[in-house]
């Protein structure tokens, strides 16, 4: 049973501990983690949106440089026709001298050509041998008579080497002739790849059907066509992310689209979303771990400091369960001392009736003396059997009035070691009677103290005379009394007796007015409750130890001096 | 002291009516009341040597009926028998002028013994009173009628 309670206690206990731990958890941790995640999240996509801006203008700076190559190009096609005749340019070296000049800084044009309006070259510089051939039939050269000036799709043509080309149209003295020209393809591939971002970044052109214009940097070769190529011409830029499984590993990219001006051609930045945006990532990463870790101390925090008010209850609770059991233990002997008064009151004075009757047949009896003689015999038996048990009665409701009883107390300043003697003296004869010794251990320096000296003998009579009960069927025993000061408290004395000790079951109740484990008839079941209300009057306090057939242990402490309220009663 | 003169009050009938034959068996001259009036009344009508008073009765108890019989300034000494054991009404009682208490039950010896030492300590206040009244009758014969009245 009391395995039962502990498990009860502890299962309380563990029970609070954990609904302080979720308590505080949920009122610390999930406030701490929702801020700390919107505060990422929010940062995050702030982060993001401002980078996302940063390098939608730095697209729109690309397009811009591409443009500006194709249009410059363009510009000094145009310039060479209106500023020099047919005749200057099919001139021998002329045409030559003016490609070198243009390619002066950088070697831009792979090769300038003059084209009659029949499609045959009248001049040629280039490394390839073009001279001979016929345009006619060429697309670009169709589009060039119809619109005077056009830039081509990369193709393949008659050097079967990707490539595109810029026309112009001159009207010289009604007749028309074309100034054409290749734009390096490797320079302007590099110009164009040059304004990739980050390690990962790709950037390349496609036509208006989605054939591509320069090399892009993954996945695809120049004059191919573009995987998922929607077409859609649009203004300004378009901002995309999307998926791709690249070697078994899927990334998103960051794509921006914006449609070139002339030609229609679409240029695509692409950039990988991690590289992108590590920093970022970075950032998150030590807001979480930090987030976390504090999450983290705030978990080992609250479970310590749970525990410790876990254990201050606990303490507590023990606290008062001992008050509660001194206190129930007080009140129940207060209640049973009332009851115990008026039950002795009332029993007395029937008590004191029978006692006259037996009284007046006594002295009856001697008047008028009983002549049968079995009748007299049984008569005087009788007689006093009835004196005899009504002396009993009376013996045990004064004992009951003693335990009830609230007498003045008389305090005066006594040597415990000399009082104990004096009772040891007066007990030793019926002691020794029974086979029983005394051995007294008593400490020299022994303070003195205030006490009740009359109270404080019927406390120590009743503990003698229940540790001589003790060796009843011993036969022989040894009661050992030993007092010693208990530091600035006042002072212990102890009883041990080698006797029959007292049940683990009963330890509990022999403090319970009535209680007694003697036969019926040798003891009341008042003198320990009796001794325990004296010693609590007095301020003292006791304390048993038992082991079955060892024997027992009562241990009184008394103070210096007894509570205030009965100084004044004293 | 064989004559000695008793009222015995007890709300227990019996119990006075038995102590009542008891102690006239011992030749007391006893009268039995249940009650501290009837006591009283009696005490008023007639003199006796020796009243034992119950400590707890009905009506009027003890310590009222005690302080009673002190407002009549008789010779009569006053014992109390308590079944109640109260240490507190016993000193008050003997504060009040009562001779002696005895807890209830108690031995008819042991209550013989009370009754004659208040016996005696009547008997000595009565001659006392007698002695110092015959004084004053010497020094002042004309006021006997009065003392004696």
């Amino acid at each position: 049973m009391d395995q039962n309670i502990e498990k009860q206690e502890k299962t309380k206990y563990s029970h609070i501990f954990r609904r302080f731990i979720f308590l505080t958890l949920i009122c610390s941790l999930v406030p701490l983690l929702l801020a700390g995640w919107a505060i990422n999240i929010h940062y995050s996509r702030f982060a993001r949106e401002r980078m996302v801006k940063t390098l939608e203008t730095r697209v729109d700076y690309h397009r811009k440089i591409i443009e500006l190559f194709l249009k410059e190009n363009r510009a000094k096609l145009d310039f060479i026709a209106s500023t020099h005749s047919i005749e200057f340019l099919t001139k021998k070296d002329h045409l030559s001298q003016i490609l070198k000049s243009v390619n002066r800084d950088a070697w831009t044009l792979t090769d300038i050509g003059i084209i009659d309006e029949n499609g045959d070259h009248l001049a040629y510089v280039g490394p390839y041998d073009l001279i001979d051939k016929n345009y006619s039939s060429t697309f670009w050269f169709k589009e060039v008579m119809e619109k005077g000036s056009y830039t081509s799709d990369m193709f393949m043509g008659f050097r079967k080497e990707p490539h595109f080309v810029m026309a112009v149209i001159k009207n010289e003295n009604e007749k028309r002739w074309i100034l054409r020209a290749t734009v390096n393809t490797d320079r302007f591939c590099s110009l164009v790849e040059d304004l990739r971002i980050g390690k990962t970044g790709e950037v390349y052109i496609l036509n208006s059907k989605g054939i591509y214009q320069t090399r892009p940097g993954s996945g695809g070769k120049i004059m191919n066509q573009a995987p998922g190529f929607e077409g859609q011409i649009h203004d300004g830029l378009k901002f995309k992310t999307i998926k791709i499984l690249d070697k078994d590993v899927k990334t998103r990219k960051i794509v921006w689209e914006t449609w070139l001006k002339d030609p229609k051609w679409l240029l695509v930045v692409r950039v990988d979303e991690q590289e992108l945006f590590v920093e970022v990532s970075h950032a998150n990463r030590a807001t979480l771990v930090s987030l976390h870790i504090s999450a983290l101390i705030i978990l080992i925090v609250t479970i310590l400091i749970t525990r410790h008010m876990v254990s201050i209850i606990k303490k507590r609770d023990d606290k008062v369960q001992g008050m509660n059991n001194q206190l129930m233990q007080a009140g129940k002997l207060a209640s049973i001392g009332e009851l115990s008064a008026g039950v002795a009151h009332e029993i007395n004075n029937p008590l004191a009736i029978i006692l006259t009757e037996h009284q007046l047949l006594i002295e009856t009896e001697k008047a008028r003396p009983i002549t049968d003689e079995i009748l007299g015999e049984q008569f005087a038996g009788s007689l006093n059997q009835i004196g005899k048990q009504v002396h009993r009665c009376a013996y045990i409701t004064k004992n009951l009035m003693k335990f009830a009883r609230r007498t003045r107390s008389v305090i005066e300043t006594v040597n415990v070691n000399l009082f104990v003697r004096e009772v040891i003296d007066l007990m030793e004869r019926e002691a020794k009677s029974d086979g029983i010794t005394f051995n007294s251990i008593l400490d020299a320096h022994l303070p003195t103290i205030l006490t009740d000296p009359s109270q404080l003998q019927q406390v120590f009579l009743n503990f003698i005379n229940n540790a001589i009960d003790a060796h009843e069927d011993k036969g022989l025993g040894l009661i050992t009394i030993t007092t010693c000061p208990a530091k600035d408290k006042g002072i212990i004395i102890t009883v041990e007796d080698t006797g029959n000790g007292i049940k683990k079951d009963n330890i509990g109740k022999i403090f319970d007015p009535f209680f007694t484990t003697k036969a019926p008839g040798r003891g009341t079941g008042l003198g320990l409750s009796i001794c325990y209300s004296i010693v609590k009057q007095l301020g003292g306090t006791i304390r048993v130890e038992s082991e079955i057939g060892k024997g027992t242990l009562f241990c009184l402490t008394f103070p210096f001096k007894p509570p205030d309220d009965l100084m004044k009663q004293g | 002291m064989i004559g000695t003169k008793i009222l015995l009050v007890d709300d227990e009938e019996i119990f006075a009516d038995n102590m009542a034959k008891l102690l006239r068996l011992r030749n007391y001259l006893v009268t039995a009341v249940y009650n501290g009036e009837t006591a009283i009344k009696t005490l008023e009508k007639e003199k006796f040597d020796v009243v034992i008073l119950d400590l707890k009765m009905p009506g009027m108890n003890g310590i009222a009926t005690l302080k009673e019989i002190k407002s009549l300034g008789l010779f009569t000494e006053t014992l109390l028998l308590t079944g109640h054991g109260s240490i507190d009404a016993a000193v008050e009682a003997i504060r009040l002028g009562a001779y002696d208490f005895l807890n209830k039950p108690c031995d008819i010896d042991d209550l013989v013994e009370k009754i004659e030492g208040a016996g005696r300590k009547k008997d000595d206040a009565w001659k006392k009173d007698m002695e110092e009244k015959l004084k004053r009758v010497v020094e002042s014969p004309s006021d006997a009628f009065k003392l004696f009245d």
